[in-house]
């Protein structure tokens, strides 16, 4: 049974769900830790992945789930939304089972944390049952700020009457004017130190927590999931997955799955003085990762240079060209604070940027690089 | 029914509805006062009804004293809109318990959103988008009714929003703390009751045993910090009838008992009306004026606009054209027409949704340059809606479109 167009605005966008797909995010979300994170990100992943390809085709070819579809179902253990980047234009999804939709509630999180704010904020209603969606609306970042929090579940309240029904609104809106202001200004994060995040990752990672979002103080909670690394450590606790980010693993023992899918490869490197040289030697198991930065092709590699000692290199390429000035790879320690020797700028155009760490056994690491790169995600390696 | 013919009739009477058949106008004497007072004062009797609706729109709009006595009038004057509105679509949906005297109040009596929807900066017809507005008002009436009469009550529960949830409580005459008290419960409810398949969901059963107890136990938790008088400890026992008498209000909130039609008159209890009398006649004066004033560029604007669109549409390409006029003068639902075009309906949607952007951009940019306004989301929010039932009206009636011919719908 598909919807009855003449029931709906035509004004509004309607889409079927295709029944593979329903099955499909059905069976996904069964590996999600409780009854409402696997519903949540059952509707999610339906309204995801019938709305992105409509986006793509109507719209925009560029529109991708952003920080990227590996990360996306991290999120739908602990908050309702699905992320798009359409270029540098973000938006947000946040589907609704209501019948109505007098009201639409955007968790705060999607409002009120820096790199999760979007440009617009669009209802989607998800009918499993006859099998369609409907995107009832859109909303900015700046008219959700004129609001107030309810607090009693965190969100941001908005009636559709305050919504604009027809998205051609939106595009249209962007191609006059791409310099409007769409977000108002939020507080940036204060940071979370480890000891505190350690603690907080270890009692909410139990689902007998049922919301961690509400179970802890707003700013804690901000703090704490305003980390991509932290972010997807609580959501896999939750779900019963492992430790994932093991660069030490990954060489003896081959990529985790999600890794592999988030872009990590492993690879084999002859050392290249030992190829000019002439001499046989054994091959170097390097990791690496594809980057996308002001759209040249980079490339990430991790490698151990004395495993004992647990010192590691970080290196940083342009496929087949140099690293233009101005780029800087950074390393961080796991709640983000920078130490000594930890960043290489270009100054110049370079062949490559490498930074030389040495560890204690167990400690954890976070890149970035400026600018940053597409599909950016904090990721913590252990080492 | 028998169209009204004058002015004074048009502003200031109520369609009375007999076993949902139209019976006759009823006068509402204060606004025929008002109104024949208004007409005094133009001493011209060429002015179009559509120039009252403006008028009282901006009256509506500006003068907080008329408030009132502006939206009585443009009541008066939508009556027939939404009384064709309310047959049109009662009569395609005849499968459910939803009369036509009940779509019509169901529709009227949010008026509201169409004071606040409509633009009068646009150049478009008052009466054509009050129409719009009541035909997808009541379509989503009926959208929401068909779904919830299918629905069991811990379905409907899962899908009904908290907004909706609480006003048919506040609608169920229970005290506010009750109402926090239920809402809390319904919350706890939806974080540990879901479906257990990925479709059926409207078929949802009881919770069994083990899952009233966990909802009553994270009740019983979040009583503390989420009620402001955290109350005494609930039974299972208890949260199921609080929860059950929550669908039983969201039911009733969508079939409320019949009450006379055009009930929702604010003001008419205050006496407001003999008190501001006389003001607005004052007031009228200088407002006539400027809307007069406003009523000639604008009739000159509402013709360009209307040669803007036609040229816009006749730039599209034929397919989507063809769609168009498929969609807009056959009256096809998106699935007939991919059906008829074999294509999957999310092309047809993509395509009509191509086609209404490119007219939408045309429309935003002819405002940008001729109206000298910036054509943000908020503006384009009137203009979508405006357009839409400006492609309505052209492709059913390609005749009317010149500026001030009166856009009745026909009686059928």
């Amino acid at each position: 049974m598909t919807f009855n167009s003449a029931l709906f605005d035509p004004i509004q966008v309607c889409l079927d769900i295709e029944p593979a797909l329903q099955t499909q995010a059905w069976q996904q979300s069964q590996s999600f830790a409780t009854p409402s994170s696997q519903w949540n990100a059952y509707l999610n992943q339906l309204c995801l992945d019938t709305v992105l390809p409509w986006l793509q085709d109507a719209y925009e070819r560029q529109a991708t789930p952003a920080p990227s579809a590996t990360a996306l179902p991290g999120f739908w253990e602990l908050v309702n939304g699905s992320a798009i980047a359409v270029n540098r234009t973000r938006l947000v999804l946040i589907p609704t089972e209501a019948i109505d939709v007098d009201e639409i509630r955007v968790p705060q999180e999607w409002v009120d944390i820096p790199d999760w704010i979007a440009d617009y904020y669009l209802a989607v209603q998800v009918n499993p049952d006859d099998r369609w969606v409907r995107i009832n609306g859109f909303t900015t970042h700046w008219q959700l700020k004129q609001r107030p929090v309810d607090w009693s579940d965190r969100t941001y309240p908005i009636n559709e009457s305050d919504l604009t029904a027809d998205l051609n609104a939106l595009w249209v809106a962007r191609q006059l004017h791409p310099e409007a202001t769409t977000r108002a200004r939020v507080p940036a994060v204060s940071p979370l130190p480890l000891a505190q995040a350690q603690t907080l990752l270890q009692r909410l990672g139990d689902p007998s927590v049922l919301v961690p979002r509400l179970a802890i103080p707003v700013e804690q909670w901000r703090s704490l999931i305003a980390h991509g690394g932290w972010r997807q450590r609580l959501s896999d606790q939750r779900r019963g997955l492992p430790e994932q980010q093991s660069p030490l693993q990954w060489l003896q023992a081959g990529i985790s799955n999600l890794s592999q899918q988030s872009g990590w490869t492993r690879l084999e490197f002859q050392p290249g003085l030992a190829v000019a040289r002439g001499e046989a030697t054994e091959t170097t198991p390097v990791l690496a990762k594809e980057l996308t930065i002001a759209n040249h092709s980079y490339e990430l590699r991790i490698s151990a240079v004395d495993r004992t000692s647990n010192i590691w290199r970080f290196e940083l390429q342009q496929s087949g060209g140099t690293i233009p000035a101005g780029i800087i790879l950074r390393l961080l320690t796991e709640d983000l604070q920078p130490f000594a020797g930890n960043e290489d700028t270009a100054n110049a155009p370079v062949e490559q940027l490498y930074i030389e760490v040495s560890l204690a056994p167990g400690e954890g690491l976070v890149w970035e690089i400026e600018p940053t790169p597409d599909h950016y995600d904090q990721e913590i390696l252990r080492f | 029914m028998r169209p009204r013919q004058d002015l004074i009739e048009i502003f200031s009477t109520f369609l009375q509805l007999e076993a949902d058949r139209f019976d006759r106008w009823a006068i509402e004497p204060k606004l025929r006062r008002s109104m024949q007072q208004c007409l005094a004062q133009t001493a011209q009797t060429n002015v179009s009804e559509n120039f009252w609706a403006l008028y009282w729109h901006k009256i509506w709009q500006t003068q907080d004293n008329l408030l009132n006595l502006a939206k009585e009038h443009l009541l008066a004057y939508v009556q027939e809109s939404c009384y064709w509105a309310a047959q049109k679509t009662a009569a395609g949906f005849a499968s459910n318990q939803s009369s036509l005297a009940d779509c019509f109040q169901m529709a009227i009596a949010q008026i509201d959103k169409v004071l606040k929807g409509f633009d009068s900066q646009q150049g478009f017809n008052f009466k054509n988008y009050a129409s719009a507005t009541f035909n997808s008002l009541i379509r989503e009436l009926l959208r929401q009714r068909q779904e919830i009469d299918i629905c069991t009550d811990w379905a409907l529960l899962r899908k009904i929003s908290q907004k909706r949830l609480t006003e048919s409580l506040v609608s169920a005459g229970l005290a506010s703390e009750t109402i926090a008290s239920y809402i809390l419960a319904w919350s706890c409810f939806k974080t540990l009751y879901v479906p257990m398949q990925a479709s059926g969901t409207r078929q949802l059963s009881k919770p069994d045993r083990q899952t009233w107890e966990a909802i009553a136990h994270l009740y019983n938790s979040e009583r503390y910090t989420q009620l402001s008088s955290s109350g005494t400890a609930v039974q299972p026992e208890s949260l199921d009838k609080w929860l059950l008498a929550c669908a039983k209000a969201a039911r009733a909130y969508l079939y409320p008992s019949q009450v006379s039609i055009n009930a929702p008159r604010p003001g008419q209890e205050t006496g407001e009306f003999l008190d501001n009398l006389p003001e607005t006649v004052q007031t009228s004066l200088l407002a006539d004026m400027i809307a007069e004033e406003e009523a000639s560029t604008r009739q000159t604007q509402r013709s360009q606009l209307t040669a803007v669109l036609i040229n816009a549409l006749k730039q599209l390409d034929e397919q989507s054209q063809t769609l168009l006029a498929l969609y807009y003068q056959d009256g096809l639902t998106q699935q007939q027409m991919a059906e008829r075009l074999a294509v999957k309906q999310y092309t047809v949607s993509r395509r009509l949704t191509k086609a209404r952007e490119a007219l939408l951009l045309t429309l935003a940019k002819w405002s940008e340059e001729t109206l000298h306004r910036t054509a943000t989301a908020d503006l384009l929010k009137h203009t979508s809606t405006a357009l839409e039932e400006w492609l309505k009206t052209h492709y059913s009636h390609p005749d009317l479109q010149s500026p001030d011919i009166p856009q009745m719908e026909p009686p059928s």
